[in-house]
């Protein structure tokens, strides 16, 4: 990723034109964005794996036990649910551990998942360091800031989306709202929320793992058993934001697929430019 | 707002430049290539190395714990109105309170060279006993609010000082049982600057009685800034060291110090 490969601008646009046509490219991400937003897909999978293990150890959500089995577990539940209705799965040997087998390390893997859960956490935190500075050294951090106009964005893009396979089926034309920001509003909405879901990760993570030495922390939250709640709940934020991310990038498309990987993109509102990288 | 601060906040035009074509797709290709090479790499690397990388989170993670510890910090305290609930969660069964009668604690370790058994009735004798009402941290999670009440251990250690090069402490319950209901003796490893720490009791008594068989009758550890499972119940050997001792969980992959 050597810097010295990438063209300054200035020179470029004062030796135009060279002897092949010209494409228009823009600097999307940041390198220490880029770096960061990959390494973060090993560390949240460790983390989120990780705490479903250590979770099971003591379940946030409870019940009288069942007369008949004994349990007292939701995730359990949801297990026993899901092996009873799901065609495939009747034969499952140990319903009650499937969202521990599915989701996590499995039960009874408290000493490796707290060794995992150590080592995500550090790297989670240095990562986090190193995405604020890109996109601090990047300039990036202003286009994430919400908007007065973004309720209204938010709505307008909300209805596109919702729309789009519909208008797709009946072959109609759905087109997209018009934008002239870096994201539409619900992505900013959405980017503008995970860095402070991972703060809170962090800060709720600190106050169940030391709650003596930082009590006042956990306070803020509702003192050390609603902190765990928290905490519980900011993971479910992550995994919500991935699936329609994950989604929304690949319907989108090459270009910021790419964008993430090599910092360019070569979408600058000029069609033609990006018509032919299909 | 005022213009100047939007202008500060306000998003700018990306930094747009014109490449040749050949040179975006070539740098297109070795970013890819780099990428796919990165992931192989750690996904290959992540094998050999995650085992000694999660044994140096651990260490990373003892070291930050000891070093947030202050002997000066007290840790909250509730009323009797937050009790709440503490459940019996020996690891394996619980034992026989025919051991009680006949319990003493013997001290090795100390100053003057000699072992010093005592029996409940010189501890609660010869030591002021002090109460609080402070919460129980588990490892798995849960906690609980508990009334306790026993003497300090930083008195024990006044009135019978360990060996001057001593620093660290051995809390053992030869008593302790397996699932099956076999002897398994337990044992943890209590550094002694939270053996002093004025919190850390050697409690006789959990809401005002003393100790049930399921509680670690008749003296048990209680150490606040430490998980629960260095709360040994049922003591029957306190020894003075000046190497970390072995600790029962952290032979089973869980940390050494245990400092929350």
């Amino acid at each position: 990723m050597s810097r010295a490969t990438t063209p300054c601008p200035e020179a470029i646009s004062t030796s135009m034109p060279s002897k092949q046509p010209g494409v228009l490219v823009t600097r999307r991400h940041h390198l220490l964005v880029r770096w960061s937003h990959w390494l973060n897909v090993p560390i949240l999978l460790g983390l989120i794996l990780s705490g479903i293990s250590i979770y099971w150890a003591s379940p946030i959500y409870q019940h009288k036990p069942d007369p008949i089995t004994g349990n007292f577990d939701l995730a359990a539940d949801i297990g026993i649910w899901i092996c009873d209705h799901v065609p495939g799965l009747h034969r499952y040997s140990s319903p009650p551990d499937w969202v521990y087998n599915h989701m996590g390390l499995g039960p009874g893997m408290l000493a490796v998942a707290l060794r995992l859960h150590w080592l995500c956490a550090y790297a989670f935190m240095l990562n986090g360091a190193a995405y604020v500075a890109g996109l601090i050294a990047g300039g990036g951090w202003r286009g994430l800031l919400p908007r007065r106009t973004d309720l209204f964005d938010a709505l307008r893009m909300f209805r596109y989306y919702i729309g789009f396979p519909l208008a797709k089926l009946v072959r109609r034309q759905w087109p997209h709202p018009s934008s002239n920001t870096k994201y539409n509003a619900l992505q900013r909405a959405a980017y503008f929320t995970i860095p402070i879901a991972g703060l809170l990760s962090v800060t709720t993570g600190w106050a169940i793992h030391k709650p003596m030495q930082f009590h006042s922390l956990a306070a803020i939250f509702g003192g050390f058993d609603a902190t765990r709640v928290w905490h519980f709940w900011l993971m479910w934020v992550f995994i919500l934001f991935v699936v329609p991310h994950l989604i929304l990038v690949f319907a989108d498309g090459w270009d910021t697929l790419r964008g993430m990987i090599t910092g360019w993109s070569a979408r600058v509102m000029r069609p033609e430019v990006t018509a032919d990288e299909h | 707002m005022s213009t100047k601060s939007r202008d500060f906040f306000g998003e700018r035009p990306l930094p747009t430049f014109e490449v040749d074509s050949q040179l975006l797709h070539r740098r297109t290709r070795r970013d890819l290539l780099l990428f796919g090479a990165g992931t192989v790499a750690a996904l290959a690397g992540a094998r050999s190395l995650l085992p000694h990388a999660l044994r140096v989170a651990l260490h990373i993670d003892d070291e930050v714990a000891e070093s947030l510890y202050s002997p000066r910090r007290m840790v909250p305290t509730y009323t009797k109105s937050q009790i709440t609930q503490l459940k019996n969660n020996y690891n394996g069964a619980t034992p026989d309170p025919s051991y009680i009668p006949g319990w003493h604690v013997t001290l090795d370790g100390l100053a003057s060279g000699v072992s010093v058994a005592l029996d409940i009735r010189n501890l609660m004798t010869r030591f002021s006993i002090h109460e609080q009402i402070t919460r129980l941290v588990c490892v798995e999670g849960w906690s609980a609010v508990a009334w306790w009440a026993g003497l300090r251990f930083d008195d024990l250690l006044r009135a019978y000082p360990p060996a001057s090069q001593a620093r660290w402490v051995r809390v053992e319950s030869s008593v302790n049982l397996d699932a099956s209901g076999n002897p398994d003796p337990y044992y943890v490893s209590i550094d002694l600057a939270t053996a002093r720490h004025p919190q850390t009791l050697l409690a006789t008594h959990l809401n005002g009685q003393p100790l049930t068989v399921e509680h670690g009758a008749p003296l048990r550890l209680m150490v606040p800034v430490k998980l629960g499972l260095k709360n040994v119940k049922a003591i029957t050997r306190l020894t003075y060291v000046a190497q970390e001792p072995r600790d029962y969980w952290a032979e089973r992959g869980y940390s050494h110090y245990d400092g929350i």
